[in-house]
């Protein structure tokens, strides 16, 4: 057999062995004794000197096109072989549970006050905040609840025990005092937060609760405003299909005051025609007052709620010490 | 405040059903809680007249009667014996039921219908069958029908026969604390007239006196000590009373609102009070001690220090100086505006009665009802403020009632000490300013309307800008002109106002940014795999002195377990992870955002925190994994915590441990920035504390200083090319003692100064063999790159081999 009679049959055996290779191990050897430091074509290329001059270059020439021709075939099984094992050994079960990374929730008190924060804002309204341990003055006395008023009744505080006599506020109208003394009109504020009452706790009470309320201070506001603004906020927070009810009310910073009721289905579907839901007035002038805004020039409007009722009315709720107990089969539904 | 529809239509006209009524006093700012019909009672029952009583024709017991029920004659079959002709007694009629028996759940329904073969057209009754006890209505207990007096009403309702009340519907009505005048029903019924423009019809107040009766000044003297708290104090005498129990319509009508009738004479006091608002006090006159000229004396006093008095209630009281108190020469006689006293009472043998009608200061009276822990009808109106023009109309009104239901002859005329005479209020309403808080124009003629339908008076002459107008006496409410705009919305109506659109200013203020910083770190924290908790703001003292010694107590705190403001919120959040191991969760990571409360320097002081509490399974449940079983340590907790401040964009943190264990933490450490900020603290709870709320595994505890975190917060970011060449990396195994720490790693590391090194890792962490006890494995992973380059081999090894000598020179490491 001449030198390229068993390069030919070389190159088919090697071309055999690596179509046959089963594995990239396999393939590997097979490369190793085709093409490999002691393969056969390595062995073969040593005899190459031994040829004739004239003979070498027609021969080189061959040796190169089929190591050339197996370099072709090893790189296409190689990938071909690499892509075998890729591939997965069993089917995945799509149906079983997935790795959770386990993201946490807010809290629906969180929730429910975020979604009228952002009713508030988009009326150009900025979110405020003052203190929750409060004094009288703040608490009381400037939003025109002297001492020996009867609607401090209504209010039962808490006193903290230490000299100045100092409360924790038991609404968020204090911040409307705060805010008002220490900036000019106008003013258009939201002031969500913890408020306290000396209530036992029960279904429908806990002594620690959240208001949200929203005040507004310029020229020539009027109920009209007050009004048009609670409207545009329940229907964002309660829905477009809401009906709102305006009642002659009593509170004593504020004068007309109102109360608030509303209806939709779920209302309905509670078997009631009304829901008492807010409180809300035009600003008493006392109060305007008692932080050195001139009554005659600047008129405003203030109104709020307790964020826990709505909360437990849009999620069906119906006890309040779920809020504080945090269980978190409870958390995790929100 | 209880009313009822048909006592307020006995003083106002109107046409509205109930729910109608509710309605419209509900948008009146009278706020209708309650609504309950009460049937008449005895209906279809009716005073018959026996005309003709013959025996049956098939039966021996019984009778066919004729009877006449009032509109005409009708045939009964009767079986009781103890009638005859002539008798009136009640009759049923058909369709009509009877109250069911005991034991019976149905009422009985009379039919038309044939006893042995002959029509009876209803049913003559017995005082059983209509569950009525005859001696309760002063008639004979008789075996067989209910003898009626013979000068009943032929066809009269049974109830009106009795005195008792036809159906009626009970209003609930809430009455804001500003109203005083609407506790009473002559105040709703002027709501009403004022809506409907029907006139008030007055309550009856004339009463006969006989034409030569002493004048009551025999009888009696006022002497008013205190006439700031005391403005007007007014006595009418009546003697020769007979004190029994009230009419049945009395009783009724108090009954339906919530009363118990006494006697006849304190439930005249009772009735007019919910008539005019006015509370009245009856005193029997013989008990009153006299002066010295023998003359029965009223001294309005405060009482003196720990003074006894002993109230009708039987309870005795210790008064005190600020208290008022209505006393003869010698001793106290009532609690004034509260009270009266149990030694001069009505009894059922008093037959002088001295009836008083006062208007007492509202603060005072609610001083003293809130020290005393005492509240009555009384005392609520008087606090809230009562008509001082009503005290003589109203003694009146109780005066006329007393001498028709109890007898007696009045003494001529009224004692009325009325020292304190204050003018009523006079306000002027701008036009102006209706317009400019309503934002709508209501015609000035439609205004006094408004106002004058309220009992206002005016508009006086000689008013500039606008009307002036005279607050009636009731209205104690009304002072100035915004009152009187909300008069004017209250009966113009407040859905006739249009709602306008939002407009105006836009608001601002400093806390606006920061509630969007607490809202994205509720969502980072959500996103770290943490459930938001919100605890309470009270919480056990015992609980938050474990934590911290510097706590703020509340002066009147609800109960034990929550006596003080939280100190910090990790209290609340192991009562929240003891809650949830209650209920068998025992996988829970928490965080909270929210205030917390200290002793201050310069008083209380309050601050925002964030706080984290783990316990449990690191990963949520999986079916798979080498680590699923893994359990919560201090390393999630500190690697929530990294990811907090990195967020706040906080560099040079440190980690300061405790080295000593506290009753609290078994290992913890300070967070700081810098040596004197301190940023928070990171722990894990002693296995001793944790166990008193079952919690088994590992509980881990961190709260961070909000308000340094935001006044520290470095949100500016700018962006550092990528690296252009490649880094070569060499990696370090030592052993070193347990007391060597990764910072001290870090410390060989900066002093060694090995050129070129970007970023080096912790890998790797082992104890056990072959390390020998008490010293630890580390593996350090170090990459080394130049910004301009590709670093040559030699070089990172040269670098490299000064950070392994600082190791072996600095920390005593030993290369593996």
């Amino acid at each position: 057999m001449t030198l390229l009679e068993e390069l030919e049959s070389a190159k088919a055996a090697a071309l055999a062995s690596l179509a046959a290779a089963p594995d990239i191990p396999a393939l590997d050897h097979a490369k190793g004794s085709a093409i490999g430091p002691e393969g056969r074509f390595t062995q073969l290329m040593r005899r190459l000197g031994s040829l004739p001059k004239e003979e070498r270059p027609a021969v080189g020439k061959a040796f190169n096109a089929a190591k050339a021709e197996i370099e072709v075939l090893l790189a296409s099984r190689r990938a071909d072989l690499e892509l075998r094992a890729a591939l997965p050994r069993e089917p995945f079960d799509f149906s079983a549970p997935g790795r959770r990374r386990g993201v946490g929730r807010l809290h629906p008190l969180s929730q429910v006050t975020d979604d009228i924060v952002r009713a508030f804002r988009r009326l150009g309204f900025a979110v405020a905040d003052g203190p929750e341990i409060e004094d009288e003055k703040h608490c009381f006395d400037a939003l025109n609840t002297p001492a020996d008023h009867p609607a401090r009744d209504a209010q039962d505080t808490f006193f903290i025990d230490a000299p100045g006599r100092s409360l924790l506020r038991t609404h968020t109208s204090s911040v409307q005092i705060r805010v008002m003394e220490t900036m000019p009109p106008p003013i258009r504020i939201v002031v969500p937060g913890r408020v306290f009452r000396r209530d036992n706790a029960d279904a429908t009470h806990n002594p620690t609760f959240h208001q949200i309320e929203g005040l507004y201070v310029d020229r020539n506001v009027t109920v009209g405003d007050l009004k048009g603004t609670v409207e545009a906020v329940f229907r964002e927070v309660l829905g477009n299909d809401v009906r709102l009810r305006f009642r002659p009310h009593y509170f004593s910073y504020t004068e007309p005051s109102l109360e608030i009721d509303f209806t939709n289905a779920l209302v309905r579907k509670l078997g009631k025609e009304w829901l008492e839901i807010a409180g809300c007035g035009m600003v008493h002038p006392k109060v305007f007052e008692n932080v050195g805004y001139d009554p005659e020039q600047w008129s405003g409007w203030a109104f709020g709620f307790g964020i826990e009722r709505i909360a437990m009315l849009r999620y069906g709720i119906t006890d309040i010490r779920s809020f504080y107990e945090n269980d978190v089969r409870f958390l995790r539904q929100f | 405040m209880k009313v009822t529809l048909n006592w307020l239509k006995e003083l106002v006209d109107f046409d509205w059903t109930p729910a109608e009524l509710a309605e419209r006093l509900t948008m009146l700012g009278l706020e209708v809680e309650g609504v309950e019909a009460r049937p008449a009672e005895f209906e279809g029952v009716v005073v018959a007249h026996v005309l003709a009583r013959d025996p049956h024709p098939n039966a021996d017991r019984l009778s066919v009667c004729r009877v006449h029920d009032g509109q005409g004659e009708r045939q009964i079959v009767c079986g009781a014996q103890n009638f005859k002709a002539g008798d009136k007694v009640p009759l049923i009629l058909p369709g009509a039921s009877l109250p069911p028996k005991a034991g019976e759940s149905q009422p009985f329904t009379i039919k038309v219908g044939k006893i042995r073969g002959v029509e009876s057209h209803g049913m003559l009754c017995s005082a059983g069958e209509l569950g009525i006890d005859p001696a309760a209505i002063h008639h004979a207990n008789e075996d067989g029908l209910l003898i009626l007096r013979p000068d009943a009403a032929v066809g009269q309702p049974l109830a009106a026969y009795l005195g008792r009340p036809g159906a009626d519907v009970i209003l609930d009505l809430e009455v804001t604390p500003n109203r005083p005048d609407l506790n009473s029903v002559m105040g709703i019924a002027r709501e009403i007239a004022a809506l409907t423009g029907h006139p008030l019809r007055a309550l009856a107040t004339a009463y006969p006196e006989v034409p030569d009766a002493p004048p009551v000044s025999r009888d009696l003297a006022v002497r008013i000590e205190a006439p700031d708290a005391c403005h007007r104090y007014t006595a009418r005498v009546v003697r020769g009373v007979r004190v029994g129990p009230s009419p049945g319509w009395l009783q009724a009508r108090l009954s339906m609102v919530g009363l118990r009738p006494i006697n006849n004479v304190v439930d005249v006091t009772n009735l007019v009070m919910l008539e005019t608002g006015q509370p009245l006090h009856a005193f029997d006159l013989r008990l009153l001690g006299k002066d010295d000229g023998g003359l029965p004396t009223v001294v309005v006093r405060r009482a003196t220090h720990g003074e006894d008095f002993t109230t009708l209630d039987g309870v005795t009281r210790k008064l005190g100086p600020e208290m008022l108190l209505i006393a003869d020469p010698t001793k106290g006689i009532a609690l004034a505006g509260v009270m009266g006293g149990a030694n001069t009472g009505i009894q059922p043998d008093t037959t002088d009665v001295l009836i008083e009608g006062a208007w007492f200061d509202p603060v005072g009276i609610r001083r003293t009802s809130k020290a005393l822990g005492l509240r009555t009808d009384a005392s609520y109106r008087f606090e809230r403020g009562a008509d001082v023009e009503a005290a003589d109309f109203a003694s009146r009104r109780a005066m006329r009632l007393v001498l028709e239901l109890a007898g007696g002859s009045a003494s001529a005329g009224v004692i009325d000490a009325w020292p304190v005479q204050v003018p009523r209020k006079e306000i002027t309403l701008r036009p102006m300013r209706v317009r400019q808080v309503l934002g709508i124009e209501i015609p000035e003629e439609q205004v006094w309307r408004h106002l004058s339908a309220l009992g206002l008076e005016g508009p006086l002459a000689g008013s500039g800008a606008g009307s002036r107008w005279r607050v009636p006496s009731w209205r104690v409410d009304l002072k100035q002109e915004i009152d009187l705009v909300e008069e004017v919305v209250r009966l113009h109506g407040v859905d006739k106002i249009p709602s306008t659109p939002p407009r105006g200013a836009k608001g601002s203020h400093p806390f606006d940014a920061t509630y969007d910083v607490w809202m994205e770190l509720r969502r980072l924290m959500a996103g770290l795999g943490l459930n938001e908790a919100q605890g309470q703001t009270l919480v056990s003292g015992d609980a938050a002195r474990r934590v911290t010694p510097s706590v703020l107590s509340l002066a009147n705190p609800l109960s034990h377990d929550m006596d003080v403001l939280r100190p910090s919120l990790w209290p609340g959040l192991m009562d929240v992870l003891g809650h949830n191991m209650a209920r068998r969760n025992a996988d829970v990571r928490l965080f909270e955002i929210g205030r917390v409360f200290q002793v201050g320097d310069r008083g209380p002081q309050e601050g925002w925190r964030l706080g984290i509490a783990l316990t449990g399974a690191r990963h949520p449940a999986f079916w798979s994994g080498a680590d699923r079983d893994a359990k919560c340590d201090l390393a999630d907790a500190k690697g929530i915590v990294e990811e907090v401040l990195e967020w706040f964009g906080l560099r040079g943190v440190t980690f300061t441990r405790q080295p000593e264990p506290t009753s609290f933490l078994i290992e913890s450490a300070s967070i700081g920035l810098g040596p004197k900020t301190e940023l928070g603290q990171i722990g894990q709870v002693q296995p001793a504390v944790a166990r008193r709320g079952d919690l088994r595994d590992p509980v881990l505890l961190a709260e961070i200083n909000l308000d340094v975190l935001l006044a520290r917060r470095n949100v500016a970011r700018s962006a550092k090319p990528l690296p252009a060449f490649p880094s070569i990396q060499r990696d370090v195994a030592m052993i070193v003692e347990e007391s060597v720490t990764h910072d001290d790693v870090l410390a060989a590391v900066r002093s060694a100064k090995p050129a070129n090194l970007e970023a080096v890792e912790l890998f790797d962490v082992f104890r056990g063999r072959p390390v020998p006890e008490g010293q630890k494995s580390l593996a350090y992973s170090f990459t080394y790159r130049a910004a301009d380059r590709t670093l040559k081999d030699e070089e990172v090894t040269a670098a490299h081999q000064r950070v392994v000598d600082a190791f072996r020179l600095s920390l005593k490491a030993v290369p593996r």
